[in-house]
């Protein structure tokens, strides 16, 4: 089997907005949670994660504060702004549109 | 939602650029965290330590490309690369330090030229008129096309009828210019002033700032007497009196009335060659539709959708109607010209050459520098292989080579502009003073915000055309030739050397194509300062006294008055003779229609005219215009005596020809006494040296049948050894003695009359020869430099032909050839261009064609023999190249 298909351009993005709108959390928790979440269909390497990340911050949909973390380790972490909240609903509808519009095209009966 | 985005953005953005350590630092701090986690996380699930650091790392994908991806992702990289490229490129030009000269003075030098010519030719050609609808306004004047007579002021009669008649306007209004003596409140002075219609202001859409325009009944000859004051004249006169509607004072022995004040930024449309701007506004110019009294001038606003040729037509319509009531009228025919036009005059095409010798100036600048740069990027090629194969991508190089030109143009914008506003100061000295007058930025060394923006654009499209040049071929090197060949290779170069060498010819050409601009002009100098102007201008002074004021409506006063000044003058030690008279040499021509007791009833439109001067007795002594026939005035020539005339050379030719002019007759207009014509003086340039010879007759100033304005210029001619000049305070001491209230204006030499006409090509010329000059230096250093480079380059070669047995002078041919090669390609170029250009020229050019075979001959030889002199060091070290030297050299 081949390689896990490509993320769709800009769906990592959406998916990192969600992981977030959930809670804030830092980079490492957001790796994890990715993986948990999506088993192993969706392979984010941590190296495109962490870019993903800082574009997002960027953008200002996303805003990163360091703080102390459970184990007395600072970390950052990364919580959603409000532009990232209408962002996030964008995006989803987008992809709500898209998905179904892929699942029906996908679902006709061959004649 | 934007602003919302940006209250978030910006911050960030600023925090990238400025705090880049610590955002770097936090980046750092993030990722370690990261994977330490990572790390333990894997410690956990059983592997060792360092098998766990190791799958962290995987897959991380390497700390410092994931480091600088996110650092992309801050979206200020190009800038922190600019800033990098900005640094670097400042670093390299202060390593080479004559290099860095050269270059930017070559192009302060180009951007300041051109900074100063587009100063002027923006004030003159390009500045918005402050006028509504100005491009519906139209100067009108009239022409006789038959006489070949043009730009001579109208007559009421036509003036009325074309504004009536022709359907071609909305409206038209008219003035005339007048010189006004103030007196009543200070000091007695003179100021050049206008009769106006009432409707001038509004049609022109201009108001005053204080008070009121003239209304129409203040039009007629015998309405109120009201004026309207420049915003200077109440600042200076009237110390700005707010109260200052409603004051009288004397205007030439009659008392106006204050009703108005222009406003301060009114500037004024006859902003032209042609006289002063006003200083006061007069009611009462009395049009009347019977009056043919040629001393007006016309103002029209076009109606919506009529064009000037249209008006024109529809002008010409009119006058042909009205020519058949006034046999005066007959031939003429309206002449239209925009404001622009008549603010320009005939300096369209002089700045015009001025404009495209600049643009050529900076090309050759430009071509220069990229000349210069491209000998370093040549120099630098193993630099940017190093750079490639360490994974630099070419448009990265491209763009710090581009950042390199820039910081260059900068540097030269900078200094160009500081040299503008010295040029500025010196093309004031240079230019006619109508050019200064339309503008008065020049003056200052003004470099106002236009002219910087102009700067700016002539800097960048520097930087881009001669940085691109060396960046692309910088960029194009094949990197593992390069560093294998060590440069050794003279196949490398060999194109950039060709295209180096297209660099130099065509700077030779555009060169070329300046020398043969300056080489005309100067020859159309020489010309003009050779041509003959019928008097002796070297030691004579002139003043003008108006004499105005109620006292001098007497002819016998004014006379009693110049009597006094005159004898007391010519009384002064070093003072050969004075006299006055009613209009010079060289400063117009006033003309005058007469009609000769012989033949009285010419064709319509064929009426003899002659300028019409008035002198007194030693006039012709004091200027030195020789009489070729008959006598001079004497003192017995006055009201009582004969009335006599003395004619010049050109009106006998014309009117008398094959006769003795000596006893003939004539009268001025076609009334008044007959006169017999007495002497015959020589011809005198009336109108500087493109006007030629005209007929011209002298009346003695006692007999002057008109009383109203009368001689008013002195005129004194100081013995061989003495200055004119010297002399002006004790005249101007001598007129106050007679009349302590009369004002002594226009103080001039007779030589700085006789250079007025010619003021326009001076500039021209002495603008053009340093544009040129500064253009065959930059030539002469950019064959210079292509044949030092190709030498350095050819050393090798070199040695290796000595060593073979050539001798030096075979290679001093070599290089010798190479570089007159290229020169005469240039020049061959540059003729012809030059003699494509050159015919552009044509209306500044005095006695000159503009192929004229010895300037292109001069030209040609200067430099041919500039470049062999810039071929002959280059060569001369090459022919010193030791053989073995060489050889050993890599």
């Amino acid at each position: 089997m081949s390689k896990p298909s490509d993320l769709v351009q800009g769906t990592l993005d959406m998916l990192l907005l969600k992981i977030l709108a959930l809670e804030p959390m830092n980079g490492f928790a957001v790796s994890q949670r990715l993986k948990q979440v999506s088993g192993d269909v969706l392979q984010v390497s941590d190296g495109s994660l962490y870019p993903a990340l800082h574009k997002l911050e960027q953008e200002g949909w996303i805003t990163a504060e360091w703080k102390t973390s459970e184990y007395g380790r600072r970390a950052k972490y990364y919580s959603l702004t409000r532009l990232g909240r209408r962002q996030l609903e964008k995006e989803a509808d987008n992809w709500g549109r898209l998905s179904s519009a892929i699942s029906r095209v996908i679902k006709l009966k061959e004649a | 939602m934007r602003p919302e985005h940006w209250m978030h953005t910006i911050p960030l953005r600023f925090r990238s650029l400025f705090h880049q350590t610590q955002t770097d630092q936090e980046l750092e701090d993030e990722l370690r965290d990261h994977l330490e986690r990572q790390t333990e996380e894997y410690v956990a699930k059983g592997l060792s330590p360092k098998e766990a650091r190791r799958m962290a790392l995987v897959e991380l994908g390497g700390v410092e490309q994931t480091k600088e991806k996110c650092r992309d992702a801050r979206r200020v990289r190009w800038l922190q690369e600019l800033a990098q490229d900005l640094r670097f490129g400042l670093r390299t030009l202060r390593k080479s330090p004559g290099f860095t000269a050269v270059a930017v003075l070559t192009l302060a030098l180009g951007i300041g030229a051109n900074t100063v010519i587009f100063s002027a030719v923006y004030a003159v050609l390009l500045k918005p008129l402050p006028f509504k609808g100005s491009d519906r306004l139209v100067f009108i004047k009239k022409k006789n096309p038959p006489r070949g007579w043009d730009r001579n002021p109208i007559s009421p009669a036509e003036i009325l009828a074309w504004r009536n008649q022709s359907g071609a306007f909305e409206d038209l209004a008219a003035y005339t210019q007048r010189t006004c003596v103030l007196t009543g409140a200070g000091e007695a002075e003179e100021d050049p002033c206008e009769v106006i219609s009432s409707n001038l202001f509004p049609l022109l859409g201009v108001a005053p700032s204080r008070g009121r325009i003239f209304s129409a009944d203040e039009d007629t000859l015998r309405g109120p007497r009201v004026a309207i004051l420049s915003y200077g004249l109440w600042q200076r006169r009237f110390a700005a009196d707010e109260n200052v509607i409603g004051r009288a004072f004397d205007v030439n022995g009659d008392s106006y009335t204050v009703v108005g004040v222009m406003p301060s930024n009114f500037s004024h449309l006859y902003a032209s060659p042609y006289g002063a701007p006003p200083e006061l506004w007069l009611s009462g110019i009395g049009l009347s539709s019977t009056l043919v009294w040629n001393d007006y001038f016309g103002v029209g606003r076009l109606k919506p959708g009529i064009n000037s040729q249209q008006a024109q037509a529809q002008m010409n319509i009119v006058s042909e109607r009205i020519e058949q009531m006034y046999n005066d009228l007959k031939g003429w025919r309206a002449q239209l010209m925009t404001l622009r036009t008549n603010a320009s005059g005939d300096s369209r095409p002089a700045l015009f050459v001025l404009i495209g010798a600049v643009i050529f100036v900076l090309l050759v600048a430009c071509a220069n520098t990229a000349n210069l740069l491209l000998a370093r990027g040549s120099g630098r090629a193993n630099e940017f292989a190093v750079r490639s194969a360490l994974g630099a991508d070419k448009s990265r190089i491209i763009r710090q080579l581009l950042t390199e030109s820039l910081v260059l143009s900068l540097a030269g914008g900078v200094l160009g502009v500081l040299l503008a506003s010295l040029g500025c100061k010196a093309l004031v000295a240079l230019a006619p003073p109508f050019l200064v007058k339309s503008t008065p930025g020049l003056a200052a060394g003004a470099t106002d915000l236009r002219v910087l923006a102009f700067a700016l654009v002539a800097v960048t499209t520097a930087a881009f055309f001669f940085g691109l040049a060396p960046a692309l071929q910088s960029a194009r090197p094949n990197v593992a030739e390069t560093l294998n060949e060590a440069g050794r290779s003279a196949l490398q170069s060999a194109r950039s050397r060709r295209f180096r060498s297209a660099l130099v010819v065509s700077e030779i050409a555009l060169a070329m194509v300046l020398l043969i601009g300056a080489g005309l002009m100067v020859r159309t100098l020489a010309r003009l300062s050779r041509v003959n102007l019928g008097f002796n201008p070297r030691n004579v002074l002139t003043l003008r006294v108006p004499l105005s004021g109620e006292r001098y409506k007497e002819p016998q006063i004014r006379a009693q008055f110049w009597e006094r000044v005159v004898s007391a003058v010519e009384s002064f030690p070093g003072v050969e003779a004075a006299s006055v008279s009613r209009g010079l040499p060289i400063s117009g021509w006033d003309g005058q229609f007469f009609t000769i007791l012989d033949d009285p009833n010419p064709p319509a439109g064929q009426v003899p005219a002659a300028n019409y001067v008035v002198i007194g007795p030693h006039y012709f002594r004091a200027m030195e215009i020789p009489l070729r026939t008959g006598r001079s005035f004497n003192d017995q020539d006055t009201q009582s005596g004969e009335r006599v005339v003395i004619v010049n050379e050109e009106l006998a030719r014309s009117y008398w020809p094959g006769q003795n002019p000596l006893g003939k007759q004539l009268r001025i207009g076609d009334q008044g006494p007959w006169r017999t014509v007495v002497g015959v003086a020589g011809d005198v340039l009336s109108q500087g040296p493109d006007g030629g010879f005209n007929p011209e007759m002298y009346i003695p100033y006692q007999q002057y049948p008109w009383l109203v304005e009368g001689p008013k210029h002195l005129v004194v001619r100081t013995s061989a050894t003495v200055k004119p000049e010297s002399v002006v305070r004790a005249v101007t001491q001598e007129i106050h003695r007679v009349d302590k209230n009369q004002p002594v204006a226009d103080i001039a030499t007779m030589e700085d009359i006789a250079l007025e006409p010619i003021k326009q090509q001076r500039m021209v010329m002495a603008l053009l020869t340093s544009f040129a000059g500064l253009a065959l230096v930059l030539s002469a250093l950019g064959i210079y430099g292509v044949l030092s480079y190709s030498i350095a380059q050819r050393t090798r070669e070199i040695g290796l032909r000595l060593a073979l047995g050539a001798d030096r002078g075979s290679v001093l041919r070599l290089v010798v050839g190479t570089g007159v090669r290229l020169a005469l390609l240039g020049i061959a170029a540059g003729t012809g261009v030059a003699l494509a250009l050159t015919r552009l020229m044509t209306d500044l050019l005095y006695g000159v064609r503009p192929a004229d075979p010895v300037t292109f001959g001069v030209v040609t030889f200067v430099l041919a023999a500039t470049s062999i002199l810039a071929c002959y060091i280059p060569a001369r070290r090459a022919t010193r190249v030791d053989p073995m030297v060489a050889l050993r050299y890599e």
